[in-house]
């Protein structure tokens, strides 16, 4: 699809990003002709004004949060860290449990407190792909998908659009205002560089315990 | 033990404090918002309040607010546990009369010593 030349430049001023949002990669996408997010492992992005937030998934997990009535909305891009506790931990209660919980309620907790309304939630979900197999890894995927499956469900949120798993990265656009999502599989990555994208992150999450900071008034 | 009042509109993060706090030896009454907490904490006595900021019904600094105007929470540690990092709403905290602040994630080790030491 070539760029529709009367969207070669912005149509309109680039509306200001939410509070808590600035450091996110913000630009006016020529082909859809409309302002986009676009959002790396371990990053989120919340919208009240119709822009598009873009990411490219291979083992992460996105979920997609909105309130499908008054069209606030956001999208993470997550994992969970490796798991350190001994295997008779409850998962539930794991640091990597933790570590996702966290990603979700950020998530969930910016959509609220912009205008949404927690019965008001429309869940879709996307990634966890068995991407980074063949390197004698565990599949990573496959425990992110497990995670927020059983986050949602214990929420009491259900998910309205799930496409999750299989063998390739995924490009995935999501409308927080509309709903409306549009997904690629990457099956010919030219470049590695969704790979290298989530060895990182990967990396960083399981290097540094993940822990907010603590004040006593 | 001492008795704590978890207050948080999540489910999963409910429970994940508690089984810490529980964990640790603690008694733990739940609540998911703060209209909730205030009518347990009115109900019987609890030595220590664990609350989120943003929930529906009725929000965590509001939650203080009433708890402090109660003679039997004057003095009782309330700590907050929060996705929000922000000085101002920290200051807000302060000012309605949270004894401290807790930035989720949180660590269960930090967050069991951080009680304990407001528990004194």
């Amino acid at each position: 699809m070539s760029a529709n030349p009367e969207y070669s430049s912005p149509t309109h001023p680039q509306p200001k990003a939410l509070e808590g949002f600035g450091s996110i990669n913000r630009y006016w996408d020529k082909r859809m002709g409309l302002y986009a997010a676009k959002i790396l492992p371990g990053e989120f992005y919340v919208s009240t004004h119709g822009e598009m937030i873009v990411t490219v998934l291979g083992s992460c997990v996105s979920a997609c949060v909105r309130d499908r009535v008054n069209g606030v909305g956001g999208m993470n891009h997550f994992m969970l860290p490796a798991q350190h506790e001994s295997a008779n931990v409850n998962p539930d209660f794991t640091g990597a449990a933790r570590y996702g919980n966290w990603a979700m309620e950020y998530l969930i907790n910016a959509v609220l407190k912009n205008g949404g309304i927690r019965k008001n939630l429309e869940v879709k979900l996307f990634g966890g792909g068995r991407v980074l197999s063949g390197k004698g890894q565990m599949d990573v995927g496959k425990q992110n998908i497990e995670f927020i499956l059983h986050y949602l469900d214990q929420e009491n949120i259900s998910v309205a659009v799930q496409d999750l798993g299989g063998m390739f990265p995924r490009k995935v656009l999501y409308f927080p205002d509309t709903g409306s999502v549009k997904v690629r599989k990457l099956k010919t990555t030219t470049n590695n560089v969704v790979f290298e994208r989530e060895e990182s992150y990967a990396k960083t999450i399981n290097s540094t315990p993940t822990q907010g900071d603590i004040e006593l008034f | 033990m001492a008795k704590i009042l978890a207050v948080d509109d999540s489910a999963s993060m409910r429970q994940m404090v508690s089984f810490t706090l529980q964990g640790a030896g603690f008694d733990v009454v739940e609540a998911a918002d703060g209209q909730e907490a205030l009518d347990k904490a009115k109900s019987g006595p609890v030595d220590l309040v664990l609350s989120d900021v943003n929930m529906p019904v009725m929000d965590g600094i509001t939650l203080i607010k009433n708890l402090r105007e109660l003679p039997d929470y004057k003095f009782t540690p309330i700590l907050m546990l929060t996705t929000e990092s922000a000085a101002g709403k920290k200051s807000e905290g302060k000012q309605a009369g949270a004894t401290g602040w807790i930035v989720k994630p949180f660590n269960p080790d930090q967050l069991l010593n951080t009680i304990k030491k407001v528990l004194g």
